[in-house]
């Protein structure tokens, strides 16, 4: 069997060149996956920041767009890639803290990877359509009470989908999930539309994919989640409405990769990110899209992640909302 | 501000070299990478945005902008000359051009591919700059229900492409819509013949299909039977569409254009249906009717003006009204948000001299398409000469490729496999592909829009009945159903008289 | 070959194919949460409606294929050898998809250009051996540093 002969003598080849790589890691570009299309949140943030990120590495990134299944897809791809480094993920509100929180069938968990860093925080903000007659949250609670309320997300499972239902539930609206119609829409940018032309009431989505709208007169913030009020936005923060537990409710990105990276890969990412975050017109490009840009260390994005995640859960099994299929 | 001043205002924008040095490697760009199967436009336009970050904002948009029209008119080139869409719009290109290219007609196909396509592009970009507001607010109307039954009226379609069967056709449209019910279902979020695989969750690609069902047959016919092409080359012929020619197809042109525009003003439709509506609208109204998919000029000319014909509409949702249309104005919209424009119709007011730019930008876009364009039928047409016998390897090697680079998963390339056998099958016992594929692109949307009604209604069939626009599509479908029936009955009355 | 007309294979095909969907694959590989208030929301509507279909349309086709008098073998039903060379054909797919990771793209697309051109029997040998080491690298080249994409690199040998 020359090809067993020749695999084994591979194999002997690959161990050698990995135990050498540990120490002058990285010495190849790096595969970079986006677990969402193109022209999306989660892309345009991580193409932003492949820019000074690549110079602080001093190695190409390859940026790769896996999409599927709300971020599912690209994130097996990650979690089944060898843990050397070379393969790491773009994580997302969406696919590491509400779809693990919802999905029982979902293929991995947050267990299957190792965050090196957060650097992105996006508030949410609820808006309706701007001839609404729905003027605060108050007037979208009592109009939720009256019936025929709906609230549209970019599909099942999303973060969009977790908000309405938790700010309504927050809000003190009994049983939110039949109290309000979930409009499912596929992707974000469909969401917005689907307020926009009537198919929905109202919608809870990141600030940054508002901002537009809300500049331009078509969309009525109601309120954002964050504790200080959001440039742009006329609207209460969960703070002013005394609902803190909404504080909870960001969207944010960040760099994961397999489980079992070494330490030391971890912690170049971590200086890695730290150098790049440096980076003016990154700051100032992510702020104009009402980012807050907060790089976390190891420790403490994946204790953030941790608790978002368990209050999402918390909410998920209280509701009910939990897809066993 | 009056429209002169607007104008000027905008010229003095772009009225420079870095502008139209943009928009015409843009176009350049994307030409190229249209024409390599699997390098979508999307791909084009996602590879190109990291560049433009850097750039002055309308030179950016207008870089952005040329590429995106480069690579539909570029995906034409491949569907025509190996029978591989190198974009999904360009797949009801196929049906004609392949069969022309096949007597040793291609370069007269892709001649006419490129007068359709500048001439539904021009179109469209005055349909852009003349009706964008009008339109936008038309397009605001088109809630789920709307949107169902203009899908419903869309899959009459298939009777158009369906060939000698339309029994056939509609079993092979059948074929498609449930494949497309592969993945998570939209309203529970429940699996659905993904046997668990994370891969099959996210659907069945839809550019994988489509390679799948029409490049790779022809590899396995080739491999069935090797002798009939053996050694022979095809040549290109004559590559000069005459201007009687370009006559004959002018209302079919024209007509496909304002089809592109129209579906291309809705957000959420996309290019592809709009080539295959276009096509079959021209066949309906053609007098050599029964010579489409046998290798008529005029379904070139059809196809490619519905898909360019899109191209400047899709910037009526954007600008008008900040919503993307498509994935690749999405991309666009994310180059205007970095630049930290925010389109929309606040936008007509605080950056008319933006909007008059990209306008002025977009007429030249089309001048340049089809100089650039000529260029590239030149330069590819020595596909035309490659012996069979290394091409069909080079095009099953350039499929595996093309089809990873979509979303960089090699389960892609197995879906690719598994419908080129499918799609051979097909071929062997006349079932047309076509049906297959509209139905595959149109099944989900007519799924969730039926089901976003339902939700909408709470479960009241009355929504589908709601507005004008609702009737006129109802209307439409029946009529058209009506017709088809009766030309149906005809067939086999003629049918049984010859027997 | 057969007395039954292609036609009405063809449908009887399609019914059975329905019916296999409605009673195997649709309870077993379509799941829908009990809490389903309406039937036509369910996630198993659709793909029944569609089984539904598919089996009417094979039973007009069943019909008229019996009374069709279409010749659809117009083709050479049988090519000597043409069924061997599929099935080697499939295998070299199975091998292409087995060796996309494990190989590398590059150089499982060149054993299976080589592999291809002389299953069609290519009368420019030479050629197709040129263009399969060639083809495989430039669209290497093109998709890894033009188009930055990860093609995939395999466990052995490794492309700048």
């Amino acid at each position: 069997m020359k090809f067993a002969k020749f695999s084994a003598v591979s194999a002997m080849v690959i161990g050698l060149a990995t135990a050498a790589s540990a120490a002058d890691y990285p010495e190849r570009p790096i595969n970079m996956v986006i677990p969402y299309g193109a022209g999306g949140a989660t892309d345009i943030s991580a193409r932003t920041i492949a820019e000074p990120l690549g110079k602080a590495v001093g190695q190409s990134l390859i940026m790769a767009n896996v999409t599927g299944a709300g971020g599912a897809t690209g994130s097996v791809a990650v979690k089944n890639a060898k843990a050397d480094g070379y393969t790491m993920l773009f994580a997302r509100v969406g696919s590491h803290s509400v779809n693990p929180a919802m999905k029982a069938t979902l293929p991995y968990t947050l267990d299957d990877f190792r965050f090196v860093t957060v650097y992105e925080i996006n508030p949410f903000a609820c808006a309706v359509e701007a001839k609404s007659d729905i003027n605060s949250m108050d007037d979208l609670i009592a109009k939720v009470a009256e019936g025929g309320v709906s609230y549209s997300s970019s599909g099942v499972g999303s973060g969009l989908h977790l908000a309405g239902a938790m700010v309504l539930d927050e809000f003190g609206v009994e049983d939110p999930l039949n109290a309000a119609t979930h409009i499912p829409q596929k992707g974000g940018g469909a969401a917005v539309t689907a307020v926009l032309n009537g198919t929905a009431t109202f919608l809870c989505t990141n600030s940054s994919a508002l901002a537009s709208f809300v500049a331009n007169g078509q969309m009525k913030p109601l309120m954002v989640t964050t504790k200080e009020p959001v440039v742009g936005f006329d609207a209460p923060t969960a703070a002013d409405l005394g609902k803190p537990a909404l504080h909870q409710l960001v969207g944010w990105t960040g760099i994961a990769g397999p489980a079992d990276i070494s330490d030391e890969v971890a912690a170049k990412w971590g200086e890695w990110m730290a150098a790049a975050a440096g980076d003016e017109e990154f700051v100032s490009s992510m702020e104009a899209r009402g980012s807050i840009i907060d790089v976390m260390s190891p420790e403490d994005a994946n204790a953030f992640i941790q608790e978002q995640y368990n209050t999402f859960r918390a909410l998920v099994d209280k509701l009910g909302m939990r897809i066993e299929g | 501000m009056s429209l002169m001043d607007s104008i000027l205002a905008g010229l003095s924008l772009v009225g420079n070299f870095e502008a139209f040095f943009a928009l015409f490697a843009g176009v350049a760009i994307g030409t190229i990478a249209g024409a390599i199967p699997g390098m979508s436009a999307t791909m084009a336009v996602a590879l190109t945005l990291p560049f433009t970050f850097s750039m002055q904002p309308i030179i950016a948009i207008l870089l952005l902008l040329g590429v995106y029209k480069g690579g539909i008119f570029g995906g034409s080139i491949p569907a025509i000359l190996i029978k591989t869409p190198g974009t999904p719009a360009s797949s009801a290109t196929v049906l004609d051009g392949y069969p022309l290219a096949e007597k040793g007609q291609a370069g007269k196909a892709l001649g006419m591919a490129l007068w359709a396509s500048c001439t539904a592009d021009l179109i469209s970009n005055l349909a852009l700059i003349l009706f964008a507001g009008w339109l936008a607010s038309f397009a605001l109307n088109f809630g789920p229900p709307e949107f169902f039954t203009l899908i419903l009226f869309s899959l009459t379609i298939i009777a158009g492409v369906s060939g000698a069967s339309l029994l056939r056709g509609a079993l092979s449209a059948m074929l498609g819509l449930l494949l497309a019910t592969v993945g998570l279902d939209l309203v529970y979020g429940t699996n659905r013949f993904t046997f668990g695989d994370p891969s099959m969750m996210g659907g069945l690609n839809f550019i994988a299909v489509l390679i799948g069902l029409f490049a790779i047959p022809e590899v396995l016919a080739m491999v069935w039977d090797p002798k009939p092409h053996k050694g022979q080359t095809r040549g290109l012929g004559d590559d000069k569409v005459t201007f009687a020619e370009y006559r004959r197809c002018f209302k079919s042109i024209v007509r496909g254009s304002f089809i592109g525009v129209f579906l291309g003003s809705i957000p959420g439709i996309g290019a592809a249906p709009s080539a295959f509506l276009s096509y079959s609208e021209a066949r309906r109204k053609s007098p050599n009717r029964d010579n489409f998919g046998k290798g008529e000029l005029e379904g070139v000319a059809a196809s490619e003006a519905g898909n360019n014909g899109v191209a400047g509409a899709t910037l009526i949702p954007l600008l008008a009204l900040g919503v993307p249309g498509d994935v690749i104005t999405a991309i666009i919209i994310g180059a205007f948000m970095v630049h930290g424009l925010q389109p929309g119709p606040m936008m007509f007011i605080l950056n008319v001299d933006i909007i008059y730019g990209l306008f002025i930008g977009l007429i030249v876009s089309s001048v340049f398409l089809f100089f650039i364009g000529s260029v590239a039928i030149r330069g590819f047409k020595y596909v035309a000469d490659i012996p069979r016998g290394v091409l069909f390897p080079g095009v099953l090697v350039l499929c595996v490729y093309g089809v990873f680079a979509v979303n960089n998963n090699i389960f892609d390339v197995g879906v690719m496999f598994v419908m080129g056998w499918v799609g051979f099958v097909m071929l062997r016992n006349d079932i047309p592909a076509a049906p297959f594929l509209i139905a595959f692109i149109l099944g989900p949307l007519l799924e969730d829009n039926f089901r976003q009604a339902m939700l909408m209604s709470g479960s009241s069939p009355a929504i589908l009945f709601r507005g004008p626009i609702t009737w006129f599509f109802w209307g439409l479908t029946v009529l058209t159903v009506i017709a088809i029936i009766r030309a149906g009955i005809r067939a086999t009355r003629t049918l049984k008289r010859r027997a | 070959m057969q007395n039954l007309h292609r036609q009405t294979l063809i449908g009887l095909f399609a019914v059975v194919a329905g019916l296999f969907l409605m009673i195997v694959a649709i309870p077993n590989w379509v799941s829908s949460p009990s809490n389903v208030r309406n039937i036509i929301l369910s996630p198993v509507f659709w793909p029944y409606t569609l089984s539904a279909l598919t089996i009417v349309i094979g039973l007009g086709l069943t019909v008229t294929g019996h009374f069709s008098s279409e010749d659809m073998s117009q083709e050479k039903a049988e090519v000597p050898g043409g069924y061997g060379r599929l099935a080697i054909m499939a295998v070299v797919m199975v091998i292409y998809m087995f060796g996309l990771p494990r190989l590398g793209m590059v150089w499982t697309s060149m054993l299976a250009f080589v592999a291809t051109a002389f299953l069609v029997r290519t009368s420019h040998p030479r050629t197709a051996v040129i263009c399969a080491l060639c083809v495989p690298l430039i669209l290497y080249g093109f998709f890894a540093h033009v188009a930055s994409v990860a093609i995939p690199q395999g466990n052995f040998v490794r492309l700048p």
